[in-house]
């Protein structure tokens, strides 16, 4: 056994200098929403039960009562604070924000941290378009003091398709993806008979995004991608865009970087019900473990007025400001140190 | 056979791709928001050397390379093949001149070289970071000048040409980097 002090691992990764950025940019982004009067809440991290999402992995844990024995209930450690924030809406609080630490399985790399911490917030009688701008306004803010942004770019999600590969997302069939896939050098990387999200998924995370948020003169822009597939709707509403239905659901990126999601939120329990009935099924036939369904959150659903919201990872802003390559820059000690 | 899944991937991992050894020179993963995981790699060749990049869905698993580096002694070069034993066994092997590659330029008899075995024959040798080598030609030396500006081409003994300093003269030993081809010093003893 060696003595603690010849353990490096003990030290802090991130330097003093990146651990006072992350206490500024939180102090700014309260400050933010203080002059807009949005309401800073605060929701468990522990529930009863968690996201479906085939591809978002919860921690779980077990609660152990006073009498230690064994047999008792599973918590989920939460993925994000979507569903209580949601029930807070639903029971007409008003616009609301969040800083929570929120934790997902798996999700370790120079961009992932398993524990990692979430700005979210929600607005009232808003659509997706108008958060986009505020969030624009919100991360221009932060970031313009670090880094010289050129021009924001707005794009949908299909013309980011079309101009970089030529194919219509929403139309193109399976072959037309597995030549895509083979023209990039992607070929063999999936089976000929995956769902059609996951090839899109591919040519997306590989040559789609690494393009975004970079402007014509190598300058870091924001750029917002909105109108995904309906297919990969999630908790947003669908809507319509040029005649295809799509979903109201946009990312942000820089640098090639996501540094966000959000949704014009869907507010019809019976919709979403589908969704995560169908997402377990989904897990089932990848051999994934099923997920217990939020009934708390689904009973708040039908009672959720128009309004749009927004998951903003705060790591990833932090390396941005810093031009940090890794995450463990700006974490006093990740996964690995903690 | 033995194989690695995407979670175990690290960099110096060696696995099969394409029926050729190769090592991770660095993992990424590459997860959006929401959808499937993948693991992009960059893999060097260990026949070639050349690096390229995998992608791979995370989860998935990639057959692992029987590859191994063990310390053999360079004992001669037969014209064709060179010669390796180990210290302790005394067991001797032979490497072509694709495994020898450049490192034929830096190999000294006796010296302790690192023999990457695939399968167990012999894919790459590494010769140690420094070897001493003799000078069997260069041109006069000029006497008195140490400051080692300026500089000209040395020939050693195995047939590796090097720059050197001006005063450096046939037969005196050199200390060579191998890993940049670059002299070092005067061999101290």
């Amino acid at each position: 056994m060696s003595a603690p002090s010849d353990n490096p691992l003990w030290q802090a990764s991130a330097s003093f200098e990146l651990i006072k950025l992350r206490a500024d940019t939180l102090r700014a982004i309260r400050a933010f929403f203080d002059t807009k009067n949005v309401l800073e809440v605060d929701t468990p991290i522990l529930s009863h039960a968690s996201i479906t999402d085939p591809f978002i992995e919860s921690f779980q844990t077990r609660y152990l009562p006073l009498t230690k024995k064994i047999h008792t209930e599973n918590f989920y450690l939460h993925t994000s604070p979507e569903f209580p924030m949601k029930r807070l809406l639903a029971s007409g609080i008003g616009s609301i924000f969040q800083i929570a630490k929120v934790f997902r399985q798996g999700e370790i790399g120079h961009q992932h941290n398993p524990e990692f911490t979430l700005l979210e917030w929600y607005r009232l009688d808003w659509d997706h378009h108008q958060l986009m701008k505020e969030v624009e306004q919100l991360l221009s803010s932060l970031l313009l003091p670090y880094i010289d942004l050129a021009e924001t770019h707005f794009l949908s999600y299909k013309h980011a398709f079309i101009n970089t590969l030529g194919i219509n997302p929403h139309t193109a069939q399976r072959k037309e993806l597995l030549v895509c896939l083979n023209q990039v050098g992607l070929a063999g990387v999936l089976d000929e008979n995956e769902d059609k999200d996951r090839y899109l998924e591919l040519l997306f995370s590989h040559v789609i995004e690494p393009t975004l948020g970079i402007a014509e003169n190598n300058k870091a822009c924001l750029c917002f991608l909105y109108h995904y597939p309906a297919s990969q709707a999630s908790l947003a509403r669908l809507g319509n865009d040029e005649g295809q239905i799509v979903a109201e659901r946009f990312e942000v990126f820089i640098n090639g970087m996501e540094l966000g999601n959000g949704f014009h939120e869907l507010n019809n329990a019976q919709e979403q019900r589908q969704r995560f009935v169908q997402d377990n099924k989904a897990r089932k036939k990848l051999g994934y473990p099923q997920v217990l369904i939020d009934e708390y959150f689904l009973a708040s659903v039908d009672a959720l007025s128009d309004c749009a919201g927004v998951a903003i990872g705060i790591e990833r802003l932090l390396m941005v400001m810093s031009q940090s390559e890794h995450i463990d820059k700006v974490l006093a000690f990740p996964f690995e140190r903690a | 056979m033995a194989s690695y899944s995407t979670n175990e991937f690290r960099s110096g991992m060696k696995l099969m791709i394409d029926g050729d050894p190769c090592a991770i020179v660095e993992n990424e993963v590459v997860k959006p928001g929401k959808g499937q995981a993948f693991n992009r790699i960059k893999i060097r060749n260990l026949k070639t050397g050349r690096v390229v990049e995998r992608t791979y869905k995370s989860g998935e698993s990639v057959e692992a390379a029987d590859v191994m580096d063990t310390e053999l002694q360079y004992l001669y070069n037969d014209g064709e093949q060179w010669h390796f034993m180990h210290p302790e066994t005394f067991e001797q092997m032979a490497a072509d001149k694709t495994a020898v590659g450049d490192a034929h330029l830096w190999l000294k008899e006796q010296d302790v070289c690192t023999v990457t075995l695939w399968n167990g024959n012999p894919l790459a040798v590494t010769p140690p970071n420094f070897v001493v080598l003799k000078v069997t030609d260069t041109d006069p030396g000029l006497k008195g000048d140490t400051s080692g500006g300026g500089g000209k081409p040395a020939t050693l003994e195995t047939g590796a040409v090097v720059q050197v300093p001006l005063f450096v003269a046939i037969g005196e030993d050199l200390k060579i980097d191998t890993r940049n081809g670059k002299y070092v010093s005067r061999a101290k003893d």
